[in-house]
């Protein structure tokens, strides 16, 4: 009874003992019980849940150690999941949520760049920001850019500008065959590699586009002998990767050829499945965790040992981009948008890829790029890092006009 | 089935001829009671200034739209359709290349996606009307497979990007206008429409026409004996569910403010599917009903687990064997045996 009494009291009057000690606190300390909230909208089931995966693991190893060294301006980071189901339609709905409901300062995740071009303008209609960590359509920071839209990992233009650097240097005016999926992401690939070799000396030995799924691709080998290329560039992926290069194993024709493609013909996924068909194989990508920089090697140590695997590029990109997120909140003083779009444009920050600046006039980060080799025995595969292209080089112009 | 012919004779859900002027059916009660459950949540989401559930409802409300032309199909007539989405997504393309390009106009991007609708729906209804039962929902499942890599592989259209950059606008009835950014003003106006259409339908269906939709289902092989050209009935339901369903997609881009490939999917037609099935087949008001409740259920148990979809399925298989008639049809199955048991004891 007496006990019961005393807590009311003291409820009765927490109000006003907390106006005696709201001058004791000064306004800093008071902001910093509250976290910074950063939205994560990335699919975690589905046919893209591996990729979610690695950006959740990404961004939370990051915030662990921002957390553990302090936060950021004396604040923890907090970080909310929402499933996007790798649909833009989902993906908007929980966006709103996020921003609406769970008032995030930011919010980041998305992999389908339609969902990335859709939140982005979600984000711009509720005056927030948001980052992508994976998506590489060009379009997000060209035609389609949106001031409250960064992005932190490489376009499919770097990707593409950085392996024609390095064939225009390891095989000077090679005589390129092209090979790509019907449909039309796997042909807008190949023309726009097809652009960039060009540019840099190389020249068409021809191309064919087979069917999404094909089963035997042994129909186009005829074709590809007649035409004598030196290097073959394909834009398959998954499966059907496996396909294309197993069968040219069979029929002999990996042998005096230079396979390039994609950064995502051939992946940590489907890699097992082509086993030493693999081999040589070269690729663009931003990020290969056999990168021989101490920051990587603490990186790949560290997520190692958290999660019992290598971290991939979407895993290495989601990881930087709380650095970059620190450095920005910290340069603005808080996460109000529009101090901290300004700090945001033109940054530079360090991440396990080496350093990064995000390019003001179009949100696109700038980094060097890196021609990969795979080296498969059979038994285990490494993605080699065979050369290396200054960011300069591999970003192309700024064709963003909106802002 | 003897059970469904019997349903057409006495339905429990729906007032016969004789008492339709009297009274007003148990389903129609329902409907009734929905609406005022709506308005009593718009009012408290408006208080509570919270536009992120009114936004949500609307969502709900527009895919109860593609979901009530799905029970059209396979409530009323007894057609599955496993490619709704073609003209859902279809009015949603439309609209928002209207609203884009053309002109910021409600009406204007309506009327483009209604004709739209009707002159696909008249194509793939002769088309898929060619064959029966199963044959007849794969035929539907094709064409939005056909339709929606199309999309997808067309740059004019956004291929896999979608569109971006649909405006927000005003909708004008006469001298006054609502705006769509207006989580509130819009909701009130999806929610207009949705009676509207359930209206509208409810009454077309306790119609000669759809007395003979119903025969159909019952045993189409006897509706010729009846002097009715059961194909031509079947072709104009299925036209008349594009309409809706293109109407109901033309809402999308205005609410979200894009237009991507995936609305066209078959996860699209599928979820429609299931939530007629849920909320209550052959009622109309059943897939409002569980539109409401399977987007509430997918947004707050999405943001807890990323097994969502396992509940999700759980609730579709539990409502199969212990719902049969959805939600809606064992609400109104019990109303009408407490109805029964009053009018016994005077």
């Amino acid at each position: 009874m007496s006990k019961n009494a005393l807590l009311r009291s003291v409820y009765a009057l927490s109000p006003l003992l907390a106006l005696l000690a709201a001058p004791l606190v000064t306004a800093g300390t008071a902001e910093a019980a509250d976290p910074i909230r950063i939205g994560v909208v990335t699919p975690l089931s589905g046919t893209y849940a591996p990729i979610g995966q690695q950006v959740r693991w990404g961004l939370e190893l990051a915030t662990k150690e921002v957390n553990a060294a302090g936060g950021i301006l004396g604040r923890q980071v907090e970080l909310l999941f929402e499933d996007e189901e790798a649909n833009p339609a989902v993906a908007t709905q929980k966006a709103e949520k996020l921003f609406q409901v769970n008032k995030v300062d930011f919010l980041t995740g998305t992999v389908n760049s339609g969902s990335t071009l859709a939140v982005g303008q979600l984000a711009e209609r509720n005056g927030r920001l948001i980052a992508t960590t994976v998506s590489f359509s060009d379009a997000i920071t060209t035609d389609k850019c949106s001031p409250n839209v960064f992005r932190v990992n490489a376009r499919a233009g770097q990707q593409s500008a950085a392996l024609a650097e390095w064939l225009a240097k390891d095989k000077p005016k090679a005589k390129v065959y092209y090979l790509g999926p019907d449909y039309e992401m796997g042909r807008s690939t190949v023309a726009a590699f097809k652009a960039a070799a060009e540019k840099t000396g190389a020249q068409s030995a021809g191309e064919v586009f087979a069917p999404l799924g094909s089963k035997d691709y042994s129909q186009y080998f005829g074709q590809l002998r007649a035409a004598r290329p030196s290097v073959l560039y394909t834009s398959t992926a998954g499966n059907d990767t496996v396909r294309l290069l197993t069968q040219m194993g069979e029929y002999g024709l990996l042998r005096n050829l230079t396979i390039v493609g994609a950064s995502g013909t051939v992946t940590a996924q489907n890699i097992g499945a082509i086993g030493k068909a693999a081999d040589g194989f070269v690729t663009g990508v931003g990020y290969s965790a056999e990168l021989a920089t101490p920051e990587n090697q603490a990186f790949v140590a560290a997520f190692r040992k958290e999660y019992n695997t290598a971290p991939d590029l979407y895993g290495a990109d989601s990881y930087g981009l709380i650095g970059f997120f620190k450095a920005a909140v910290e340069k603005a003083g808080g996460t109000d948008t529009d101090a901290l779009r300004k700090a945001m444009e033109g940054l530079s920050w360090s991440t396990p890829q080496g350093s990064k600046t995000m390019r003001a006039g179009d949100h696109q980060a700038i980094q060097d790029m890196y021609a990969v080799r795979i080296a498969a025995d059979g038994s285990s595969t490494r993605f080699d890092v065979v050369g290396t292209v200054p960011g300069e080089a591999a970003i192309g112009p700024d064709q963003c006009t909106r802002f | 089935m003897p059970e469904a012919t019997l349903r057409t004779v006495s339905d429990p859900g729906r007032a016969g001829p004789a008492s339709r002027s009297s009274r007003l059916a148990p389903v129609h009660w329902l409907a009734l009671i929905f609406l005022a459950a709506a308005l009593g949540f718009a009012a408290v989401a408006w208080a509570t200034g919270n536009g992120f559930y009114l936004r949500l409802a609307t969502e709900a409300l527009i895919f109860a739209g593609l979901a009530m032309s799905v029970d059209l199909l396979l409530g009323y007539t007894g057609l599955l359709s496993l490619g709704q989405a073609l003209y859902f997504g279809l009015g949603a393309y439309v609209s928002a290349l209207v609203l884009r390009d053309v002109a910021p106009s409600f009406w204007l991007a309506m009327a483009a996606a209604l004709l739209a609708g009707g002159v696909a729906g008249l194509i793939g209804g002769v088309i898929a009307n060619r064959v029966k039962g199963v044959y007849f929902a794969l035929i539907t499942f094709g064409l939005a497979q056909v339709a929606a890599k199309t999309v997808y592989n067309t740059r004019a259209l956004g291929a896999s990007d979608g569109l971006i950059g649909i405006p927000q606008i005003q909708v004008g009835f006469g001298p006054f206008s609502l705006d769509t950014a207006d989580p509130l003003s819009f909701f009130l106006l999806v929610l207009g429409l949705t009676v509207v259409a359930y209206a509208g339908l409810s009454y077309l269906m306790d119609a000669p026409f759809g007395r003979t939709l119903a025969a159909i289902r019952a045993n189409e092989k006897r509706v010729p004996f009846l002097g009715f050209n059961a194909w031509r009935y079947k072709l104009a339901v299925y036209v008349l569910a594009a309409c809706v369903a293109a109407l109901a997609g033309a809402l999308y881009p205005m609410l979200r403010g894009f237009v991507s490939p995936e609305l066209m999917f078959f996860e699209t037609s599928g979820n429609a599917v299931i939530t007629v099935i849920v909320g209550g087949v052959g009622t109309l008001v059943g897939p409002v009903v569980g539109s409401l409740l399977l987007t509430a259920l997918r947004s707050v148990v999405g943001s807890w687990t990323e097994h969502h979809l396992i509940v999700v399925g759980v609730i579709f298989m539990l409502s199969v064997i212990f719902l049969r008639k959805g939600l809606v049809g064992a609400l109104l199955a019990r109303l009408s045996r407490r109805g029964e048991q009053g009018r016994a004891t005077p």
